[in-house]
């Protein structure tokens, strides 16, 4: 194809909160008809990039033009008159609103002053059918919808304000994979109409799929820009973060080294029948120490209430569940955190389940454990002290102190933060709910070798994650939830793309290799 | 839009501007009453000031731990006069009862914090509703205590003791007690797993349940607190005017509410100091003292009371809480 002339250009462009550089003399220039890739670790400048692009905030430095203009943009509402606009990783969306509502709320049609809704509706549909997420009710209430289809309405909310530059920042994070090959092919019609596409994942075969060119940043500088496919994997998160990976995930347990728990021990947590309002329906397979179990399937089949129930917080939970052979009543988290050897549960949302932003470090890794670290109700302040300085060194959590709002840290450094407060109580049987969603690789890799090591340790690892490059790389067993039941049971070397993406869709397994696993 | 990359200067996080500006206006005030009045300034009428404060002091404690959780207690000014009221009657029942006068006013006071923590934390009705319901239905059963004859509603020694006699030389019980329930409110909400919780469930209940927190069992104590101090200062009060009676906790809801978020509390929940509580109970106090040694008229001092409290909010009640 012909060198189109720049959609857009930035140069030299700076920015500092306070005394933190978090942009310094970034170059960018975005083609029409291109999809461009922004890789880089959480705290990279990715997101400050994009904030400088959508008029969030004012550079101190530099200068940006579009299709040959100088722009500066004073607000979202600027950038958006410009036609860039941005699908943020944090959801955007009033719950209490209908989808249509959402999709048009900065510009709603009118009719004699009042908003005329048969017009916004074809608006919405309209959105809705170019984001291929025809199947949602412009009419439905956005608090309804579940995570995934959320994000699809953020996408045609973007769609439906005619962008010319369209920047999705993290926007497949919570998708699922139908939904992903879905906006994939969208965002190749748009390339192909001319729009500039600035896209930001931290999933590699994402990039790779996508992107026509990539730009790699690093502690706010840019590293290198290349077209894509031109580096290797590896080069390319060498650039990222800025030193040698041996391996992106731990060695499994190999028989040889650590042989599997003997079959006479009870297993740590074992689930029988376990069946939850028309979400969960006859769960049943053990969990045993030392082991990393992988909850797969598509999301939204299940998993998310499976985790819950298993820390107490579904009412009406039928089944069995067993700790170490004796059948437990979890009613509560306050249970579950108490039950012999304890149950740790790092939560879906660590922005509204996991953390209080505003409260320091300090308070929120001591959190969960303020019952073991008081004596008569008095927190021991030196205890505390010690125990969150273990924490911070443990998980290597980038803090200037104890004492900093947890809401001022990367993404990847507060969920360290999540699991830290976990940790901290000492708990054997951990459930995680898809930790790695939407944080640096640097820090993904800590937290495989982490859960590798915890489980090394004894733990008893449960695992949901919607990547399943991280399933395969990371656990010893997988169940495939589909429907609300498990589909299927993965172990050791049967755990691949191809059987997992079968499973989820619950498709029968075709021959592959022999037909062991279809029954 | 706030900024989550923003790290928060230590200094800035340590002294709460609000508080300052609290502490700042309270000089100002002094300031003011001194030039209009020479007796403002001396001794004898600011440990009076002080005495007054600490009635709202009392009632400030249990509001701000309230608001700290994301909640309000609007049954204030009735769980108070119901204190008052049952602490005299009890005294009406012999010596024994005239012992117990004030631990049973504090006992009343608690059951309607008990039936507004029920309501709240476990039928999860909003606390607007039940405290606001909760102060009608106590104020119905005291007027039909009150409405067939007249009950005894003389203050017990006990409580004029503790309302206006000078253990320590100079200084009235009423602030040391206030003085005792402060540092204890210091204590617990810096230093209990109870104050962290507090604070923990204001910022983000969900966070602090899943994280194996009793929330329900932290916010019903909370009001049975608040509840139990509303009727404390209810029989300190009655000890001070010698007797209670059925209006006596009308003027306090609001100036405890404007006290707490005066003191930079958030009326939101989840941040705040008891320092600021303290600044913002003496501000209100010295302003209310202030428009009455100006003689103004009743209806002016609602007025310019209100207007004030209104301002002193557009000034710094709606810093967005950091995130």
């Amino acid at each position: 194809m012909e060198s189109h002339a720049p959609l857009f250009r930035m140069e030299g462009v700076s920015k500092s909160y306070g005394g933190t550089r978090a942009l310094e003399r970034a170059d960018l220039t975005l083609r029409a008809g291109s999809i461009h890739a922004l890789l880089g670790e959480n705290g990279a400048g990715k997101s400050t990039l994009i904030k400088v692009m959508t008029g969030v905030v004012a550079p101190d430095e530099g200068v940006m033009t579009l299709a040959g203009r100088a722009v500066s943009f004073a607000s979202p509402a600027a950038a958006n008159e410009a036609e860039v606009v941005c699908v943020f990783q944090e959801l955007s969306l009033i719950p209490e609103l209908s989808v249509a509502d959402n999709i048009v709320v900065s510009n709603p049609p009118t009719r004699f002053g009042m908003i005329d809704r048969k017009a916004q509706r074809l608006l919405a549909e309209e959105a809705l059918a170019r984001a291929g997420a025809s199947d949602i009710h412009p009419r439905a209430l956005v608090r309804d919808l579940p995570l995934s289809r959320r994000q699809m309405v953020e996408i045609a909310k973007a769609l439906a304000r005619k962008p010319r530059i369209l920047i999705l920042d993290e926007a497949t994070s919570a998708l699922t994979a139908s939904d992903v090959d879905k906006v994939f092919r969208m965002l190749k019609g748009l390339r192909d109409e001319g729009l500039g596409l600035l896209y930001i994942s931290h999933r590699m075969n994402e990039i790779k799929e996508l992107a026509d060119d990539c730009t790699v940043f690093r502690g706010g500088r840019k590293i290198a820009s290349y077209p894509a496919g031109s580096k290797s994997d590896a080069e390319v998160v060498q650039m990222m973060i800025g030193r040698e990976v041996s391996s992106v995930y731990p060695a499994k347990h190999r028989p040889e080294v650590a042989p599997a728990p003997t079959p006479a021990a009870a297993p740590r947590l074992e689930l029988r029948g376990l069946s939850w309002a028309d979400r969960l329906h006859d769960i049943s397979f053990d969990l045993h120490a030392g082991e990393i179990v992988g909850l797969g399937g598509l999301d939204g089949q299940g998993q998310n209430e499976l985790l819950l129930s298993l820390f107490g917080v579904l009412r009406g939970v039928e089944g069995q569940i067993l700790v170490d052979g004796k059948p437990v009543a979890l009613s509560g988290p306050a249970r579950a955190r108490e039950t012999f050897p304890g149950i740790a549960l790092i939560p879906e949302d660590r922005k509204t389940e996991g953390l209080m932003l505003p409260m320091s470090v300090r308070d929120n890794l001591s959190f969960a454990a303020l019952d073991l670290l008081s004596h008569g109700g008095v927190v021991d302040a030196p205890e505390e002290s010690a125990a969150v300085q273990r924490m911070i060194e443990l998980l290597a959590i980038k803090t200037s102190s104890p004492d900093v709002a947890v809401g001022a840290l990367s993404g990847g450094n507060q969920q360290k933060v999540v699991i830290a407060k976990w940790l901290l109580r000492g708990p054997r049987i951990i459930l995680l709910n898809d930790p790695t969603r939407g944080i640096d690789i640097g820090t993904k890799q800590e937290i495989y070798r982490l859960l590798r090591r915890l489980a090394d340790e004894g733990a008893a690892i449960l695992f949901y994650s919607t990547d399943y490059a991280e399933l395969i790389g990371c656990c010893d067993r997988v169940e495939v939830v589909y429907d609300g039941r498990i589909r299927r049971e993965l172990v050791g070397e049967e755990i691949t793309e191809h059987n997992l993406i079968a499973a989820a869709l619950n498709i029968v397994p075709a021959a592959e290799g022999d037909a062991r696993g279809g029954h | 839009m706030a900024n989550p990359a923003i790290p928060m200067p230590a200094f800035l996080r340590r002294a709460d501007p609000a508080v300052l500006i609290a502490f700042a206006c309270i000089l100002v005030l002094l300031l003011i009453g001194s030039i209009y009045s020479p007796g403002f300034l001396t001794a004898k009428y600011l440990l009076q000031q002080l005495k007054v404060a600490s009635f709202l002091g009392i009632i400030a404690t249990g509001t701000m731990i309230i608001i700290l959780l994301g909640h309000i207690d609007l049954s204030v000014p009735w769980a108070m006069t119901m204190g008052a009221m049952m602490g005299c009657a009890a005294a009406a029942l012999g010596p024994v009862g005239s012992a117990l006068a004030v631990p049973f006013g504090i006992l009343c006071g608690m059951a309607i914090g008990l039936v507004n923590g029920l309501g709240v934390a476990y039928l999860r009705i909003p606390s607007m509703i039940v405290t606001l319901a909760s102060n009608a239905v106590t104020q119905g059963l005291m007027v039909v205590y009150t409405g067939g004859y007249a009950p005894q509603d003389a203050a017990t020694p006990a409580m004029r003791f503790l309302a206006t006699g000078e253990t320590i030389p100079g200084l009235p019980n009423a602030a040391l007690i206030w003085a005792v329930i402060g540092t204890l409110a210091i204590l617990g909400l810096r230093r209990s797993v109870f104050g962290r919780a507090v604070f923990g469930i204001g910022n983000s209940e969900r966070a602090a349940y899943m994280s194996g927190v009793g929330t329900r069992r932290i916010v019903m104590l909370a009001f049975v607190v608040s509840g139990g101090l509303s009727a404390f200062a209810g029989t300190l009060l009655a000890g001070y005017a010698s007797k209670a009676s059925q209006s006596m906790g009308d003027t306090y809801l609001l100036p405890a509410i404007a006290a707490v978020v005066l003191g930079g509390t958030s009326i939101l929940g989840g941040r705040g100091s008891y320092v600021g509580t303290i600044a913002g109970v003496i501000l209100v106090t010295l302003l209310q003292s202030i428009l009455s040694v100006m003689q103004l008229p009743e209806a002016g001092r609602q007025i310019i009371h209100g207007l004030v409290i209104i301002v002193m909010l557009l000034l710094y009640g709606r810093t967005p809480a950091a995130r």
